[in-house]
């Protein structure tokens, strides 16, 4: 999932776009030294892999699905920070070219998704490979879904704290945490599950042909 | 005054005067790529507050006016601007976003020929573990294109002399 615009505060967009930025300015820093002359067609690609990737659909029991958020593989094969610059690329895309997700919230949207999801699969890859790797692929996918639908269900359940009324009424999003927590966890926290599938899937598939982590 | 619902109204009837002969257009784009989030969030509020009695038609005209605002909005700068010519100022910067966006729409193409070609070699509904063999196949498949396109690419560019300066016509 990714918030649209018109739900979350400047009190919270504009701090976000100041963190992203900073955050983008690092990615880019630390993409520079280490990749070589072909780093714009690699990141281009790759960014589309992110864009096809979330076009997948997680096959769920009597024949319905839903969409993929496909952050895990490339975060483990080409790590966290080339993952996030990646997947920001796609929703600015997204968001500038097809009208989806949106601008104001492209910063939270790329926090979440990009660089905690990306991060967060990275590191529970690398932390429970030695131990099983189907395991930390499994978590990782699980991991990448959930850990952005937590922060997302912070971002929105903060809004009627931060921008309501004098007399309560709210102005953005209007319910609190007690109700985006477990609306949003609950079946992110099932759909995690056929991520965390397609994500053993998937590696094991691109293993064969010799792409393994970085 | 910004949270006033009639001010956005009147905001967004200047945005649809504005796109001219396009507004029908963009005001059906717009419509459609807010109406699920929108309506969820809108009945789940009306149930909400009509159980604890504090419901606000003023609440729920401002937020939908608002989001259908702000995508009109998103639309009608799509309808006008070129984002790659936007870019411009950072050619590596143009590049990579069109690059990105051309490549998107071949790994898109390669996923629709996936899913046909699944669709057109079974009979019925296909098993859940044939369903998630199949996602897999497709995913390490665009992978694998992807990686093919960025070798093909590098080299384009490297034969037009995109590295030695900016000033290339890749």
């Amino acid at each position: 999932m990714h918030i649209p615009d018109g739900f979350i505060a400047p009190q919270m967009y504009v701090p976000a776009y100041g963190l992203a930025g900073a955050m983008w300015a690092l990615a880019a820093r630390r993409l520079r030294e280490s990749f070589d002359e072909d780093s714009i067609p690699k990141l281009a690609v790759l960014s589309a892999f992110c864009f096809a990737a979330m076009m997948l659909m997680i096959p769920l029991p009597g024949g319905s699905s839903a969409h993929a958020s496909g952050l895990a593989v490339p975060a483990i094969v080409f790590g966290p920070w080339t993952a996030f610059v990646a997947v920001s690329l796609v929703l600015a895309m997204q968001a500038l070219l097809f009208g989806n997700g949106g601008i104001t919230t492209l910063p939270v949207n790329a926090l979440a998704l990009g660089l905690a999801g990306a991060t967060v699969a990275w590191a529970s890859y690398r932390a429970l490979r030695n131990v099983n790797e189907n395991a930390a692929l499994f978590a990782a996918g699980w991991l990448s879904v959930n850990c952005p639908a937590l922060i997302l269900a912070i971002a929105l359940g903060l809004q009627p704290a931060i921008a309501s009324t004098a007399d309560g009424k709210p102005l953005f999003f209007p319910f609190g945490l007690s109700v985006t927590l477990p609306a949003i966890m609950i079946p992110h926290a099932l759909v995690g599950i056929g991520e965390g599938v397609l994500t053993i899937l998937i590696y094991r598939a691109i293993e064969k042909r010799g792409w393994t982590a970085s | 005054m910004i949270h006033r619902p009639a001010i956005l109204a009147a905001a967004l009837a200047a945005v649809l005067a504005a796109a001219g002969n396009k507004r029908r257009e963009i005001l059906r784009r717009a419509a459609f790529s807010v109406v699920f989030f929108n309506s969820v969030v809108s009945a789940a509020y009306l149930a909400a507050s009509m159980l604890g009695g504090n419901f606000s038609w003023e609440y729920l005209a401002l937020v939908n006016v608002r989001v259908l605002l702000l995508a009109c909005l998103a639309f009608l700068f799509m309808a006008r601007a070129n984002i790659f010519k936007a870019l411009s100022f950072a050619p590596a910067l143009a590049y990579l976003f069109a690059l990105a966006y051309s490549q998107s729409m071949a790994l898109l193409g390669l996923l629709e020929d996936f899913a046909a070609a699944a669709k057109s070699r079974s009979i019925g509904r296909a098993s859940l573990g044939r369903r998630y063999r199949l996602a897999a196949a497709a995913g390490a498949a665009v992978l694998d294109k992807a990686m093919h396109n960025s070798e093909e690419l590098s080299l384009a560019m490297r034969s037009r002399g995109f590295f030695e300066g900016n000033d290339s016509d890749v």
